[in-house]
């Protein structure tokens, strides 16, 4: 059986940015697959220089993305998607703007061709906390925000007072914080690293960074998933092949999108060297976990 | 040029100027006249056909919110709890313990081919004492081969350990709408976008199209006319090209008995790619199929919990339901429609999301003024007497769901609603009084299609327990005749075409075996239905 596609879900209020998130995730693919399913693909801007295939419900682009229009059922479209002949390395769904995104990325956990990864929430910052204070939206901008793995604070040039911005989010979600304007993040912070694992070329940026760990003898399951579950809210995401004490002739693939910590199993060990973790995160706390 | 005059037990035309009549004159698919024989005769030579001397016709029954669906689904077993009519016309008996049920899917089980999945629909615990179908019951029916048990409200399912076996779904799997026991194990209940994920792995996702083509569009068709339906919606269709296709092929068949009213489902595409799409269905329209209505969504079901509820929400604490188009989308989306004079279908079943398009509907007149939009809130289960007010201020219609008061009547009573709001849901004496036009539905394949069933439930207001719920909601027997044909054709826009035995209209009769108006009340249900006549064509319902 091939490796499951992750899966990332990208929720957030109409107008919060999604869809310029969307855009330079396609345009900053980089030779990585995406298929990304969205509401109404009219509002990407798609260079139609880039365009190889148009086909009604589906717009193929020269770099190998797929994009698919939603329309009235995620589940037959996703279904269909997964159906095709041509394989993707990540599929990223656009929930619509009043979805529980955390409802749409059960579809993961239900679907063993599918391994979760996360769901990024993306947050208006001049508008959310009106929204959340609405009497008849207020609590599904709520249920947003707790189903966020990863918050997104977009237009924080328009926000008021971004201080109180932040700790009125940390009261409704556990979910790390990635301040942005226009959406403009690192992919890899969203998108995380290579399907296969730990060994995607590192981003690094003045902000963030990632650091990676070796280790050529068995892991302590214990230790290991303490510090990542410790680990401070700058620290975005993780994914490692790890080879743990407790279960040394299993490949155990450990994996962080904000808070949610999984573990999963990829088989036999086989003959690989060592275990490798890497972490993505904002810069400061790397810089700490470094000396650890 | 033939002229056909029909006599008749007695003729109830909803013609307020001719109320009741002995004959009625057929030429070129058209009501020539509805009158006595002499009175007729004046038209010039016509042909006698008495075989309707003993019946009573009235005008063929139009039902307003309905799904192709239906005919979709016949295509697999009914497991539900009342006893239904297939569309071959046939007694598709209740099935009255989770052991029936079973016993009849393991005969269907030995009828299917091997490694075919088994689905079946319609199934309906909550008259089994509490007691849930559990995972050991469905793995009676198979252990090997994938098998789904849809529920009568389309938002749950049943599955099998081989279903469960192949998602991967354990004790361990964390995801909303997998039921566990008290010990933690799934039960095999699976709810919301988990039984719809299921239900389509296990069928294929080819099963979408398969569900509304054209042999489903006419499997629809035959159970609507044997209930006495003359004009029908399939009101939700994302109409894809196969589906459209089957809709003309069947629609230009002389046998084919009904006409159909598809409903664009707007979220299906961009509204100003679907405004574009529907204006180009409209030209194929024929005498039979009708592209002009437009739907939208806004919440969920009250029983399934997911209806948007104004203050103080659930009876039983329930947190507020989903919105599936908020009200900002709904804005957008309706305004687009709006602007070009289409007749937009909103789905609301709680009272904020009727608010909410009430509020849109308002906007939206504000934004681009329109004369007799009549924009119809389909459901508006618990909307509230203000609530019409102002859908009367604007222009608007309703499509009440009286079989709600049936089919879920004593839950709604107890858990979800409570007794005071129960008892005026689906208001229909609050319509009349109001001045809404309405009509009043069964959403079939959620109930069955069946309007002297449907006007029962308005008129006497009876839950599945015996309960009366809400007495001063009860509508009298003409009014209730006249929501399920008239008053179903208006918030259609077919009511100067249909809806009434009137000079000039569609000769579209439905045929009975006896007068609904002269039966007690209780029994309008039980009025039976000999056939129908579309466009003058006789169409003879099958004896059971």
């Amino acid at each position: 059986m091939t490796a499951p596609i992750p899966f990332t879900v990208i929720g957030g209020f109409l107008g919060a940015g999604k869809t310029t998130l969307l855009n330079r995730l396609l345009r900053g693919a980089e030779g990585r697959r995406f298929a990304v399913l969205v509401n109404d693909f009219g509002a990407l801007d798609i260079d139609g220089r880039l365009v190889a295939a148009h086909g009604g419900d589906t717009v193929a682009l020269a770099n190998g993305c797929l994009c698919c229009t939603i329309g009235d059922s995620l589940v037959t479209t996703l279904l269909g998607l997964l159906e095709r002949p041509d394989r993707f390395d990540h599929i990223v769904v656009e929930a619509s703007g009043v979805a529980d995104p955390g409802r749409v990325a059960d579809l993961a956990v239900l679907e063993p061709r599918l391994s979760r990864d996360g769901v990024i929430v993306v947050v208006d910052a001049a508008e959310v906390r009106a929204r959340a204070a609405d009497r008849r939206v207020g609590d599904t901008i709520q249920r947003q925000l707790k189903a966020a793995d990863l918050l997104l604070l977009n237009k924080t040039d328009l926000a008021n007072d971004l201080p109180a911005l932040q700790v009125w989010l940390g009261t409704q979600s556990d979910a790390p914080v990635l301040e942005a304007r226009h959406a403009d993040v690192p992919l890899d912070l969203l998108f995380g690293l290579d399907r296969h694992g730990a060994t995607a070329a590192s981003p690094s940026s003045d902000t963030f960074a990632s650091w990676s760990y070796t280790w050529p003898e068995p892991v302590d399951r214990d230790v290991l998933l303490a510090m990542l579950r410790e680990a401070p809210g700058e620290v975005l995401r993780a994914k490692g092949i790890v080879r743990f004490a407790d279960a040394p002739d299993r490949r155990s693939v450990v994996h962080l999108v904000g808070r949610r910590l999984e573990v999963g199993d990829e088989g036999p060990w086989g003959d690989t060297a060592e275990s490798r973790l890497v972490i993505l995160g904002l810069k400061p706390v790397l810089g700490s976990l470094q000396r650890e | 040029m033939t002229t056909t005059v029909y006599s008749a037990r007695r003729i109830v035309t909803m013609n307020p100027n001719r109320p009741f009549a002995t004959h009625v004159a057929v030429r070129d698919g058209r009501i020539l006249g509805a009158g006595s024989l002499e009175e007729l005769k004046g038209w010039g030579e016509v042909e006698f056909d008495t075989r309707f001397a003993d019946k009573v016709i009235l005008p063929g029954f139009v039902e307003g919110h309905s799904h192709a669906f239906e005919g979709g689904v016949w295509k697999f077993p009914y497991v539900g709890y009342f006893d239904r009519t297939t569309p071959e016309g046939k007694a598709a008996p209740g099935l009255k313990s989770i052991d029936e049920v079973v016993a009849a899917l393991q005969a269907h089980e030995k009828t299917l081919p091997k490694g075919a999945s088994l689905l079946a629909w319609g199934f309906d615990p909550i008259y089994f004492g509490g007691r849930r179908m559990v995972v050991a019951d469905v793995d009676r029916i198979s252990t090997e081969r994938p098998v789904v048990i849809i529920h009568s409200n389309f938002h749950v399912a049943n599955a099998n350990t081989a279903v469960l076996a192949k998602a991967g779904i354990t004790r361990t799997t964390n995801v909303h709408g997998i039921v566990k026991d008290a010990s933690g194990e799934p039960t095999g209940e699976l709810q919301e976008m988990a039984a719809k994920y299921m239900a389509y792995r296990a069928a294929g996702v080819e099963i979408a199209a398969v569900l509304s083509d054209e042999q489903a569009v006419w499997r629809f068709a035959r159970v609507a006319q044997l209930a006495g339906v003359t004009t029908a919606t399939d009101l939700h269709n994302e109409l894809p090209d196969s589906t459209v296709e089957g809709y003309l092929k069947a629609s230009a068949s002389d046998d084919f008995p009904i006409r159909l009213l598809p409903a664009f489902a707007a979220t299906a595409i961009p509204p100003a790619e679907g405004v574009t799409r529907l204006q180009a269905l409209v030209k194929k329209n024929n005498d039979k199929l009708r592209f002009q209505l437009v739907k939208i969504v806004t919440d969920g079901s009250i029983q399934g919990l997911s209806a948007r509820m104004r203050w103080p929400g659930y009876y039983d604490g329930t947190p507020n339901g989903v919105w599936n188009v908020g009200p900002d989308d709904l804005d957008r989306i309706l305004l687009a429609y709006h602007r070009e004079g289409f007749q937009v279908h909103i789905h609301t079943n709680g009272d904020e999301a009727s608010e909410v398009g009430i509020e849109a509907v308002e906007r939206a007149l504000a934004a681009a003024p329109r004369w007799d939009h009549r924009h119809t809130l389909q459901h508006a289960q618990m909307a509230d007497a203000g609530q019409f007010r102002r859908m009367k201020a604007l222009g608007m219609c309703a499509n009440l769901f009286a079989n709600h008061i049936f089919y879920w009547g004593d839950i709604h009573r107890a858990k979800t609603l409570g007794p005071e709001r129960a008892e005026r849901m689906d208001a229909c004496a609050t319509a009349l009084a109001t001045g809404v036009p309405f009509a009043i539905h069964c959403d079939a394949p959620v109930t069955p299609i069946g309007p002297l069933f449907t006007a029962w439930c308005a008129v006497n207001r009876l839950t599945a327990s015996g309960r009366t719920l809400g007495e001063a909601e009860k509508i009298p027997v003409a009014d209730a005749l006249r929501a399920i044909t008239l008053g179903a054709a208006y918030t259609l826009k077919l009511d100067e075409e249909l809806g009434s035995i009137d000079v000039g209209k569609r000769a579209d009769f439905a045929i009975l075996d006896d007068d609904p108006l002269s039966v007690p009340p209780e029994k309008l249900k039980d009025v039976g239905v000999w056939g129908t006549v579309l466009g003058g064509k006789v169409f003879e319902a099958p004896k059971a």
